[in-house]
């Protein structure tokens, strides 16, 4: 007991994986993991800060935390550091106009930004928007642009859903970059950037936080890439 | 006439192609219609050498293919599918039907890949091959695919077999320098270069060692062959 007090030792605030650590999404939304509701009333009613660090790229922020107040977790926009806003970021100050190969779901996210005449492109969990057509006009643009630019929001290889396993982005990430020869830029879990910033958003230094994360590469060994400490569940897409 | 020339000497023949979207029986009735004399048994093809593949692990596949293809996966057990094979099949190439073979793959099943070209030429462009989604797969389940097609040198040794010819005594004569001369010739065989085809200027110089001989056509080749290798 002594050796757990050191090694947690000055932590204050606590990142949270959504998928796989708080709930599986699925059929009429999915289900909570037995506990996690009230394990983050706990977090909330401690003296730890406590935000969402999700890749979550299928559904926008609102429905999101929409769905997950549904099934009784105390949480808001507000709390959430979530890929799709961040890759606008980065669009608006690069001066980009992204071929989105998304979910309708989080369309939205993108409504500020300029879509015509692309000149890169944004690759998400599309799910079952990920037909052959739509990959392959992404595939299209790419290789029309003189300079090819591809986004990925996040590049988890799996997740977990009610039904079972599903393809993530990653793997189509994959797909895009193996066609052109080109790399993508990561924009969520595990890129240092993504880190920095819900950091910030929370106040706290890396070495004062801990993540919590279902994914051994991107969430667990991302955060301590990055120098926090992290701690590995067994639910979701733990194997 | 080039390939009569051939015949009336003592080498053996074959023809080997990347297709994935014609059975043997289609490739033959298609040559004979342009008067080519060759016979079902003298053809190699990456289907025949995934069929190969299936036959030796013993296991019974979820055929990504072109339907077409089907017919060369004839008496193949496909139900309970226990392994994936992925050839050029955009149809099969959607979420639900990718998502089912990863699951596969990721209970421990083989993936064999007829081959992995990146994209292929289509009338309105250009179209994802298999290559990227095979890649995919590779990177979802953290595993390598048998890839069977040109260039793999089991490709190349596979179509020997039944000819009773050992590599060094072959010549691969073939359009494209990477996977036709390129491959053959790191199976151990000579590699003869054709300018007709897909071939484009300077195509010789992408492959190190350079082809045996690069020359005009099938009969230039055949004209060599005669002349200085029998």
């Amino acid at each position: 007991m002594a050796a757990w007090s050191e090694r947690l030792a000055g932590v204050r605030g606590v990142l949270l994986d959504i998928s796989g650590v708080l709930y599986d999404g699925g059929e009429g939304g999915g289900a909570a993991i037995a506990g996690s509701v009230e394990a983050v009333a706990r977090l909330k009613r401690s003296r730890l800060k406590v935000r969402f660090c999700t890749n979550e790229s299928q559904k926008s922020r609102a429905d999101l935390v929409g769905l997950l107040r549904r099934l009784g977790f105390d949480v808001s926009e507000g709390e959430v550091t979530a890929p799709a806003p961040a890759a606008c970021l980065i669009l608006k100050q690069r001066g980009l106009r992204p071929h989105l190969l998304v979910h309708d779901g989080v369309r939205s996210e993108f409504d500020q930004i300029d879509t015509s005449n692309p000149n890169c492109v944004v690759i998400a969990d599309a799910g079952e928007d990920f037909s052959y057509r739509n990959m392959n006009k992404a595939f299209q643009v790419l290789m029309e642009l003189e300079n090819p630019v591809l986004f990925s929001l996040g590049k988890g290889r799996y997740y977990k859903e009610t039904s079972g396993l599903m393809l993530d982005v990653g793997p189509y990430m994959k797909a895009l970059e193996y066609a052109c020869g080109i790399e993508a830029e990561v924009v969520g879990k595990p890129s240092p950037e993504f880190f920095k910033s819900a950091l910030q958003e929370m106040g706290v230094e890396a070495h004062e936080a801990i993540m919590i994360g279902d994914d051994i590469v991107g969430d667990v060994g991302g955060a301590q890439q990055y120098g926090m400490r992290a701690l590995q569940v067994r639910t979701g897409k733990f194997r | 006439m080039s390939g009569s020339r051939l015949r009336a000497t003592s080498v053996m023949v074959r023809f080997v192609t990347n297709t994935t979207k014609e059975s043997k029986q289609d490739l033959l009735e298609r040559l004979k219609k342009l008067e080519f004399d060759i016979s079902e048994d003298e053809i190699f093809t990456s289907l025949t050498a995934a069929r190969n593949l299936v036959e030796q692990q013993q296991v019974r596949p979820m055929l990504l293919v072109d339907d077409r293809a089907l017919p060369d996966f004839k008496g193949i057990q496909t139900s309970d599918p226990n392994a994936v094979v992925i050839g050029l099949a955009p149809e099969h190439f959607h979420y639900q039907i990718l998502n089912q073979a990863f699951r596969l793959l990721l209970d421990g099943a083989p993936l064999i890949a007829i081959h992995k070209a990146r994209y292929y030429k289509r009338k309105d462009g250009l179209a994802l091959g298999p290559g990227p989604f095979v890649t995919a797969l590779e990177y979802a389940t953290d595993t390598k695919a048998t890839v069977v097609g040109k260039p793999e040198k089991t490709f190349f040794l596979e179509a020997l077999r039944g000819t009773g010819c050992e590599p060094e005594e072959t010549v691969m004569i073939g359009d494209d320098c990477r996977d036709d001369v390129g491959g053959a010739q790191n199976a151990g065989m000579r590699g003869i270069l054709v300018k007709t085809g897909k071939y484009r200027a300077a195509d010789e110089d992408k492959i190190n060692p350079a082809p045996y001989l690069t020359c005009e056509s099938f009969p230039h080749a055949v004209d060599h062959i005669l002349q200085h290798l029998l």
